[in-house]
């Protein structure tokens, strides 16, 4: 095998971790986040993905350039200051945008799709989704994803919180 | 699409304040805040100047030439509307998925605008939410189903049934004559104890014609409702054919796009298991609708003839066991759900473990299955073992309630035998009509959902019987002889209009020219063939055969002139020799053997057993990759057509085989307009011509080598695949 083609494998197999210390994340006037890595690259914007979003929502986070280039991954959030902490935070909660459902108001399940009046974190809510399990995810054995027909994501975290009845009416999906 | 909102009260006087005597050509509402919560926010765009709001205040005022790179961009449950303003990057606004698309179109306005260019997107009010009650519609159609009107869908249906009327009359004259009949036997009862054997009168010949009478009305009863029960089966079995007829038609006449829209699995639903619910409605629910309406008229009509106030005791419990019914019925409902889902997710794990089963074993993971499979089925033996439990207690429980308002006849209707004020028969004939009337009272909470269900499933039948095809064939259309000169001018297409996949693309084919198509994925080359075959119309500009604009060509004449070879070969089931055929039925034995000789297919088809006559497709002889593809070839040959599309056709072949299929697609191509695609750039080099595609636009056109000079995308496409190959090479060492 020639060198360039070993560096190319090299590249493939290893991992770039974004190092806590080194790597500085900003806010840009316009509200995007840049970064300036160890090595002195200068991102003026960057993208934050989460490679395990319903599982590990804070760990293992690929930093990428608009173009969808990977600059690194976070390995974990928590090893970072806590400032940045809570810049990477608010930058993830813009790209996954998924309101929690506190209390149902009324849930009704007809022609083939589900009709939904619910109080979420984000405001009064209703929404209308495909019945069946595309549109109604397990997550766990208690945390439930509702998908929309427009593709809006709703969550609950843990249906047995729930008040009494908005649980009874959650009883026709489960 | 609707971009022209009225603003509300509040932000008009903003906007009036701000934009003065602009006028607001686009209007838009958003619905996220910075911070991710619900707001009420509103732009408004002016030809210069674009205005947002939020909750009554200005976020954001800008003039549109200052920003470039307007973008709608769709994130994880949201998206946002940025630009490039002064240099800076900056978010103007946030909603939720529903104004996705619409914020694709105010970028692109915004981006015109910002160029000066003139701005073509129109504001529609097509919203696909329902503009009565506001729900949303299911995809692809305008039908709501909550506001149906069943009356307008009943009318409809009826007018399938129009060719069967005298059938239909014929079973409602039937209809009547049952129910007569059934009342009449109480009566003859009656009379039978009355007048002979309370009076223990000897009168054995009156005797016995009573019994002939009973006798000869049963009879009369099952024969007609054998009659019945026939007519309206070969009703029901004709309406849901002939629905089936006309729904399959118009689903091969609509466009591609229509079939897009939708999944194969909910059309064959709406072929098969909606026609064949609307069959079971005629045969079984509606007789015992219009059955149960008549007993009902009839017996209630005669009870309160013979006594008002014992006919009114038993009607009165009516309403209380009907409600009762139907809560404890909507509790089953609710169980067996339960029941269903459970089974419905065994079956899944089952499926996904047994068509997986080479996964499964190769990784030695069994045992995990073998468990995963028992939990699903435990969980489904439990909940139908409970449901069993329910069902057995609540059935006999409802049977008895059923029977209670008998047991009230019974006793005041004794009463007054004791007291001579009635008698004997009267009584019994009493008891029969009550039973006639309560024994199929648990029909009647069942009629309304009968009825809404038959209307839903006719309703989704018309949707498809009433959609106009997107292509169509316009009144003047003609038939031409294609010689092969094929021409794009400004042609800009895009599946949702809103994202242009093709824009302004020109291109002029000779007669008889082989182009090749190159490109990255996603770039739009497949998308410019399918324009070709005028599966889709071009939303500018035109595509031009021998100087006619594709438009005016009848559909089918030009797709018969015209030859696909695909990728993946779909072969139907059937034999070698149908399939090859396909494009040509009437085509000779001789015919078909030249071409798979000209294909390279005759030498490996006469090996099998069967020759010619060897079945594939489902359940039939599994053929290779590079077999099915000469099958494919030998059938376009078959067809002869004058415009010939290769898409992909050798990708999925090794090297070997692929010499031979290019070997039969140089014989093909010869003297044939032909455009082919190949990732593998070695595959086009009979081509007289090549076409880079870029991003929906050409990039590149020119032969093999004069794109290599030129040093641009088709170069580095090259270059990368040589790289490959040497990769690929090294490992193989």
């Amino acid at each position: 095998m020639g060198d360039s083609s070993q560096k190319q494998l090299l590249e493939f197999t290893t991992v770039t971790y974004l190092d806590p210390e080194k790597s500085k994340f900003s806010r840009t006037p316009g509200g995007f986040l840049s970064l300036v890595t160890e090595d002195g690259r200068e991102y003026p914007r960057v993208n934050l993905h989460r490679a395990f979003p319903f599982t590990q929502t804070n760990e293992f986070i690929s930093v990428r350039d608009p173009e969808g280039n990977e600059i690194g991954i976070i390995r974990s959030l928590y090893d970072f200051p806590r400032e940045v902490i809570k810049l990477l935070e608010e930058e993830m909660n813009r790209r996954y945008f998924a309101p929690v459902i506190t209390k149902i108001y009324s849930l009704k399940e007809e022609f083939g799709y589900t009709y939904w009046d619910v109080q979420t974190d984000a405001g009064h809510c209703r929404f209308t989704a495909r019945s069946g399990s595309s549109s109604f995810i397990f997550i766990t054995d208690v945390r439930i994803l509702v998908v929309d027909v427009d593709g809006n994501r709703f969550e609950i975290p843990d249906f047995r919180e729930l008040d009494e009845k908005s649980r009874k009416k959650l009883e026709i999906l489960l | 699409m609707k971009l022209l909102f009225d603003l509300p009260e509040r932000e008009s006087k903003i906007a009036a304040e701000r934009l003065k005597q602009d006028r607001i050509i686009y209007c838009t509402p958003f619905d996220l805040n910075s911070e991710g919560k619900l707001t009420d926010g509103w732009v408004a765009i002016t030809a210069t100047r674009a205005l947002f709001m939020e909750n009554g205040s200005v976020t954001h005022d800008i003039n549109i030439r200052e920003g470039t790179d307007y973008k709608s961009v769709s994130m994880v449950g949201n998206g946002i509307l940025e630009a490039k303003i002064n240099g800076e990057f900056m978010i103007l606004a946030r909603y939720t998925m529903k104004h996705v698309p619409r914020y694709a179109y105010i970028a692109r306005i915004l981006s015109d605008l910002s160029r000066d260019l003139p701005v073509t997107v129109k504001s529609t009010s097509d919203e696909g939410v329902c503009p009565n009650c506001n729900r949303i519609l299911p995809q692809g159609t305008r039908v709501c189903p909550s506001c149906i009107n069943k009356a307008a869908v009943a009318r409809k249906l009826l007018s399938f049934i129009k060719p069967y009327r005298l059938v239909f009359v014929a079973a409602i004259l039937m209809f009547w004559l049952i129910t007569g009949l059934q009342m009449l036997v109480p009566y003859l009862n009656r009379i039978m104890i009355d007048d002979y054997l309370m009076p223990m009168k000897k009168d054995l010949k009156g005797f016995l014609l009573i019994i002939a009478l009973i006798t000869l009305c049963q009879l009369l009863i099952t024969a007609l409702v054998i009659i019945r029960g026939r007519l309206m089966t070969s009703l029901g079995g004709k309406l849901s054919m002939d629905l089936r007829a006309t729904v399959y038609t118009k689903i091969q006449l609509l466009s591609l796009n229509f079939h897009n829209k939708r999944k194969t699995g909910d059309l064959m639903s709406r072929v098969t298991g909606d026609t064949d619910r609307i069959k079971n409605f005629f045969q079984n629910q509606m007789i015992s609708t219009i059955n149960y309406l008549f007993i009902f008229v009839g017996t209630c009509t005669l009870l309160f003839m013979s006594n008002w106030r014992l006919a009114l005791l038993i009607l009165v419990p009516i309403p209380v066991v009907a409600t009762l019914h139907r809560l404890i019925w909507k509790k089953i409902r609710l169980m067996y759900h339960g029941q269903w889902k459970a089974w419905d997710k065994a079956y899944s794990v089952l499926q996904d473990i047994l068509s997986g089963i080479r996964v499964v074993k190769s990784f030695g993971q069994e045992e995990k299955e073998i468990a995963r499979f028992k939990n699903a089925s435990r969980a489904l033996a439990d909940i139908t073992k409970r449901n069993e439990k329910a069902w057995n207690t609540l059935f006999p429980a409802l049977n008895f309630l059923m029977g209670a308002g008998q047991y009230l006849v019974m006793f005041y209707g004794s009463r007054l035998v004791l007291g001579r004020y009635m008698q004997l028969g009267e009584l019994v004939q009493f008891v029969s009509y009550t039973q006639m009337l309560y024994g199929p009272l648990n029909l009647l909470t069942f009629i309304p959902r009968w009825f809404a269900e038959a209307m839903t499933s006719a309703e989704r039948i018309f949707e498809i019987i009433d959609e106009e095809p997107d292509v169509r064939d316009h009144k003047n259309a003609v038939r031409h002889k294609i010689k092969g000169h094929v021409e794009f001018r400004n042609v800009t297409f895009g599946y949702q209009s809103h994202e242009p996949v093709l824009r302004d693309v020109n291109l002029d084919v000779k007669p008889g020219e082989m182009i090749g198509l190159v490109g990255h994925s996603g770039a739009g080359k497949s998308t410019l063939i399918n324009l070709i075959m005028r599966l889709y119309d071009v939303d500018e500009g035109q595509i031009l055969i021998d100087g006619i604009d594709i438009r005016d060509i009848a559909q089918q004449d030009l797709r018969s002139q015209i030859g696909v070879v695909l990728q993946e070969t779909f072969l139907f089931s059937g034999t070698i020799l149908e399939n090859i055929r396909y494009s040509k039925p009437d085509a000779t034995l001789e015919e078909v053997i030249v071409a798979a000789k000209i294909a390279n297919a005759h030498d490996f088809i006469i090996k099998f057993p069967d020759g010619y006559d060897t079945k594939v497709g489902e359940n039939g002889h599994t053929l290779s990759g590079g077999e099915r593809q000469r099958i494919a070839i030998a059938r376009a040959i078959l067809h002869n057509p004058r415009i010939l599309i290769l898409d992909e056709a050798t990708a999925s072949l090794d090297t070997e085989v692929e010499q031979q299929i290019q070997e039969a697609l140089g014989r093909l191509t010869k003297n044939r307009t032909t455009f082919a695609i190949a990732h593998r750039l070695s595959t086009l080099k009979n081509a007289d011509r090549l076409v880079v595609i870029e991003k929906g636009k050409i990039a590149e056109v020119g032969s093999h080598d004069e794109l290599l000079r030129k040093k641009g995308i088709y170069y580095r496409l090259v270059m990368a695949q040589r790289q490959m190959t040497k990769l690929k090479e090294a490992e193989g060492l």
